[in-house]
């Protein structure tokens, strides 16, 4: 069967995109990943999956105005991090995590981009 | 572990709280089976986003054409190739992290092939493995209040349940399902979800005032019935001073991390850790 890694070719072929990774939004675990993460990568990912796991408590269907999580992208002055949440048969879904540089992206573009492939991850 | 270093193919057989077998090839994990964790079938399953007729067409045809379980699972369109990868991989992780959080008696490798039933192919990194699992206890030691003991009962909390209310995020599901019967295994097992990550739900919903130890919530009632709470009593009374609670509602002292808590300690067994502790 295809791996995980081959589907990750795509994504780490959008401008601009250091770091990809498949998140367990449940444990935080980085379950596959491609490109060179640093050193604070699995943090940060750790991190993030804490994240969705707050927003769906806070903003997840039955809030008000609350709804599925689909995205959570967190932008310093260096980096974009996207996270698009995957929703596989099992656990409470995961994460495409990217991490790019800022420097050179337009986030709108990257989200539609990493959007996009998200959807053929798990196929 | 030491066969999986040295690239051995085969299985590991470890004997003890709960104990298990880990398949191995090449030197990779391809599959864990325990009792302690539910596996990829128990997962997919529970989800009820596959049948378990259709699992057992499936399971019967790998059988008869003589091909692997996951390809046959892939091929019917029961779950996506990347999907099923991801699934092994967190399975197998929270099986690593059960065995690594319990006992071991002893193990015993078995060199040769090895059928792991629905197994990874190729295998996972065992170091990666057991450095997810140190990092899974580490944050479990790092919870305000952990399940100091994995066979703790809990229970829904007086008002937790409100008719028509629904607290959303998988919390109702817990709440109908914690009954003070079930430990936090029965729990993942009967959620279809991975015993670390149930751990961490019940830890938050235990800090949330959500959930209550079984045994706390019976002596509450017991105090209750008797017309004063006990404990208030003896605080009142000058008796005890109020302690740090676990979430077995026991009380408990900050504890020095064990070798059996420690990565050091991780798989190796209870009377190595014992002679060699940290």
């Amino acid at each position: 069967m295809p791996s995980l890694a081959e589907s990750f070719n795509e994504v780490m072929a959008v401008e601009g995109v250091r770091v990809a990774a498949l998140v367990d939004i449940a444990t935080g675990m980085i379950v596959r990943s491609a490109g060179e993460p640093a050193g604070d990568f699995p943090a940060a990912a750790a991190s993030m999956a804490g994240e969705a796991r707050a927003a769906r408590t806070m903003l997840g269907p039955g809030r008000t105005g609350g709804g599925d999580l689909d995205e959570i992208a967190v932008a310093t002055s260096g980096r974009l991090l996207l996270s698009t949440v995957l929703s596989p048969r099992f656990g409470e879904g995961l994460l495409l995590f990217v991490d790019l540089d800022r420097a050179r992206v337009n986030m709108a573009l990257a989200s539609l981009q990493i959007g996009r492939l998200a959807a053929g991850i798990l196929a | 572990m030491v066969c999986a270093v040295s690239g051995t193919s085969g299985v590991l057989r470890i004997t003890g709280d709960p104990g298990g077998t880990i398949h191995l090839a090449d030197g990779l994990v391809t599959a864990v089976e325990t009792t302690g964790a539910p596996g990829p079938e128990v997962l997919l399953l529970r989800s009820r986003r596959v049948t378990e007729s259709r699992w057992d067409a499936a399971f019967a045809a790998a059988a008869a054409r003589g091909r692997p379980l996951s390809a046959e699972l892939v091929a019917r369109e029961m779950v996506g190739a990347g999907e099923l990868e991801a699934l092994l991989l967190t399975a197998m992780a929270d099986a690593i992290f059960v065995l690594a959080s319990g006992t071991v008696d002893e193990y015993r490798a078995e060199p040769g092939p090895s059928d792991g039933g629905l197994a990874l192919e190729p295998g996972a990194d065992p170091a990666g493995l057991l450095a997810e699992a140190s990092r899974r206890i580490k944050v479990l030691m790092s919870v305000p209040s952990p399940p100091a003991d994995r066979r703790e009962r809990l229970v829904a909390a007086p008002g937790a349940v409100r008719p028509g209310v629904r607290l959303g995020a998988g919390q109702d599901e817990i709440l109908a399902l914690a009954d003070g019967r079930r430990t936090t295994r029965d729990l993942a097992f009967a959620l279809g979800r991975g015993v670390y990550a149930t751990t961490l739900r019940l830890a938050e919903m235990h800090a949330a005032g959500l959930l209550v130890p079984a045994s706390a919530s019976t002596a509450s009632r017991s105090a209750r019935q008797a017309g004063r709470p006990a404990a208030r009593a003896r605080q009142e009374s000058g008796d005890e001073l109020p302690r740090r609670k676990g979430l077995t509602g026991r009380a408990v002292l900050p504890r020095r991390a064990s070798a059996a808590r420690t990565p050091r300690g991780l798989l190796r067994p209870r009377s190595n850790r014992d002679d060699n502790p940290g």
